[in-house]
């Protein structure tokens, strides 16, 4: 649905069903570069089983107008401000890599309008490598090919899909070009600027959930058990074979696992 | 690039991870209609687009979906759809993007059956087409009209070989607003990727190069999932409720693959011209060689080439390597690997020639086929087009001392002393 959010009209995927505000919805946020096509496969999949779903496209991303949001901080607002206009009180957060970011800081400063809290291949801080920031400023499409290189795990790279005929690459490519120029830099830039990971994970008190993908080469497993940690919780899933790109690469384990974690009103 | 396997590499594994129970190395053939489902719940998930797997034959198999998923990634495309035949790949792609009132612009120079789709089966249904000279890339911008919803043509036209500039004609379209499509079966992706160079859907008869070896017919749509189909209001198909599936809007769903999926939604549910699994694996296994094959293709077409170019019999000589052809210098930049293995050539004493020069071959096949591993030859005047005035063939670029050839894989020198005695045999019939 296309909302008017601080003068620009923005797009939400609902999952493919109407919504209609029931308990706490899910609250997707994706990842830097991306879009809600992200999660495509966990919108449809939840709606469908009666959670009311929302996967909003950030301004400059996916069918969103507006200028990209530069930190964190600023995105998280931004997803309250979103809440708001729809009336919305608290949500179940489902953030991957920097939407991961975006999620914790949003549990920490607004504690009373996360209800729990998803984490799927992220990180307390994402260190994004230079090299890259400079690629996404001024060659866009490498940085691109090299995250949608780096992002997937072997099922991708052999081109095999759950959904028949389908194909993660060419798709993750055509996914990101898709977002308007300069929102794949200003995401990366704010990633790497936000350190406030820590001492959020040390306030949350909402029940957080850890899913890892095993392969990933842009969030390792390793500092997705740290977040576990210092969010105190053993909550823990970790995707055998999946890369960065797990909500598409392998979306049932994805799904499973957040099942057994949401709550129904 | 995305780092990804080289063409080689893709051609023998894309798309397909061995099943952990058996282990099978080749790509097994799920002969079966349907699939049985672990409860209601994973039913009613495959019928809403949940979840990837398999619910009935005609809409995806699992054999099918390694095939699709390599030719996707050859041609580097987001998705794909493999058909019953490079028709039905055709069909199901207007299917997708065109209704009635809608508008087509199209090459005049294709092979028969697509020209007669739109000249004669669609405009029966409200669909109407211009055709337009497939190497006049300003002949297409004049012709897109605001209903045109797609502009359509071979990269090596058929018969007359004319190339068509894909890189300018795909930007006089999408900057007109529409997609640029491309039946590639010709060029292969082995030789070029429309994708990459202009176009947006691609189709192929496997039946041909792809398949390799004439065994089995197919087709396949590739998405290149790099055509914003919001950008206006020309595309309903896609950007409006679909009649299923909860009414889903494709376009707001799947993006960049909407496309794909209204064909696979509607074409291969509505009109069901699915490919059989066997013919799948037997397409497979051709594509496993494709470049090899491909190599073989253009270094006997290049022998063949400057052996007709040397002998008396022959009139004239076209193909889009020639110098003297009109095109020569598009092809290269789009093919530089070679343009194909056909060749068209006009043979002294017309239509008695051409047809005891056909019926003299042994080691080349006579019969109506392109893009066999064997060499296959056809005297259009005597055979597929005999019934056509000399106006009419004149106007589908068909003169009555044609010959088509496509080359094959034979060793060139049996190549060689056949096509000798068979234009011995033709110059007699002339004197
Ligand atoms: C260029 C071209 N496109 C499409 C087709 C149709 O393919 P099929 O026979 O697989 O339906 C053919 C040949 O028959 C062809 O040569």
């Amino acid at each position: 649905m296309k909302i008017n959010i601080n003068n620009e009209v923005i797009f939400a995927s609902t999952g493919g069903r109407a919504f209609e505000i029931k308990g706490h919805p899910l609250w997707f946020i994706h990842g830097s570069g991306q879009s809600h096509l992200s999660f495509i496969l966990q919108g449809r999949f939840f709606a469908n089983r009666g959670w009311p779903v929302i996967s909003a496209d950030m301004p400059s991303h996916g069918l969103s107008s507006g200028a990209p949001l530069a930190t964190i901080e600023a995105m998280s607002d931004w997803q309250i401000a979103l809440m708001d206009e729809l009336g919305i009180e608290k949500v179940q957060i489902i953030g991957h890599s920097q939407g991961g970011l975006i999620g914790l800081d949003m549990a920490y400063r607004y504690p009373d309008r996360v209800s729990q809290l998803s984490l799927v291949a992220t990180a307390l801080s994402i260190p994004v490598n230079s090299n890259l920031i400079e690629m996404a400023k001024n060659k866009e499409q490498s940085a691109i090919d090299a995250m949608i290189d780096w992002g997937h795990g072997p099922e991708g790279h052999n081109h095999d899909n759950t959904m028949p005929g389908q194909n993660h690459l060419n798709f993750g490519v055509q996914l990101m070009a898709a977002n308007k120029l300069g929102a794949l830099h200003a995401d990366l830039k704010a990633c790497v600027d936000y350190t406030n990971g820590h001492i959020a994970a040390d306030n949350i008190s909402c029940p957080s959930q850890i899913i890892i993908a095993q392969k990933d080469k842009m969030t390792p497993m390793k500092f997705g058990l740290k977040a576990a940690e210092a969010l105190n919780t053993n909550n823990i899933t970790v995707i055998e074979n999946a890369g960065h790109m797990l909500p598409s690469e392998h979306p049932e384990e994805v799904n499973r696992a957040l099942r057994t974690f949401f709550t129904k009103s | 690039m995305t780092g990804d396997y080289k063409f080689d590499t893709l051609s023998l594994h894309a798309g397909f991870t061995p099943d952990e129970r058996h282990g099978s190395a080749a790509v097994p053939i799920h002969q079966t209609t349907s699939y049985v489902f672990k409860n209601s719940e994973h039913a009613a998930a495959l019928y809403n687009l949940e979840i990837g797997g398999h619910l009935y034959s005609r809409i995806s198999n699992p054999t099918v979906a390694v095939l699709e998923q390599r030719v996707a990634a050859l041609d580097e495309g987001i998705g794909a759809v493999a058909t019953s035949s490079g028709m039905a790949a055709l069909f199901v792609t207007v299917l997708a993007l065109c209704s009635a009132g809608d508008h087509i612009v199209s090459s005049s120079q294709m092979y028969g059956a697509n020209i007669n789709l739109f000249q004669h089966t669609l405009s029966r249904y409200g669909i109407t087409t211009t055709f337009v000279a497939p190497n006049d890339p300003e002949a297409f911008a004049e012709a897109i009209q605001p209903n045109t919803k797609m502009v359509f043509g071979e990269v090596i036209g058929n018969p007359g070989l004319d190339i068509m500039d894909i890189t300018r004609v795909g930007k006089i379209a999408n900057d007109a607003g529409v997609p640029l499509v491309i039946d590639a079966t010709f060029n292969t992706p082995y030789l070029l990727k429309p994708l990459k160079n202009g176009a947006n859907i691609v189709i192929h008869s496997l039946t041909k190069w792809m398949g390799g070896h004439g065994v089995a017919l197919g087709g396949i749509v590739v998405d290149g999932g790099n055509f914003d189909w919001g950008q206006n209001d020309r595309f309903p198909t896609l950007t409006e409720s679909h009649f299923g599936f909860q009414g889903v809007n494709l376009y707001e769903e799947f993006g960049p693959a909407a496309f794909i999926n209204r064909v696979r939604t509607e074409g291969m549910y509505n009109v069901g011209p699915c490919l059989s699994p066997t013919n799948a694996f037997h397409l497979m296994q051709g594509i496993e060689t494709l470049s090899l094959r491909m190599d073989r293709h253009i270094e006997n077409t290049k022998k063949m080439l400057a052996f007709l170019s040397s002998h008396e019999s022959i009139s004239w000589i076209k193909h889009p390597t020639l110098p003297e052809h009109p095109d020569y210098e598009v092809a290269k930049r789009l093919m530089p690997k070679g343009a194909g293995s056909v060749i068209a050539c006009g043979l002294k004493g017309g239509r008695e020639a051409g047809q005891s020069f056909i019926e003299s071959v042994q080691v080349a096949s006579h019969l109506a086929n392109v893009g066999d591993a064997k060499t296959l030859v056809i005297h259009p005047g005597s055979t597929t087009q005999s019934h056509l005035s000399p106006e009419a063939m004149k106007a589908a670029g068909l003169t009555d001392d044609m010959l088509r050839i496509s080359v094959g894989l034979e060793d060139f020198d049996d190549l060689k002393s056949d096509f000798e005695q068979a234009l011995k045999r033709a110059s007699k019939a002339r004197s």
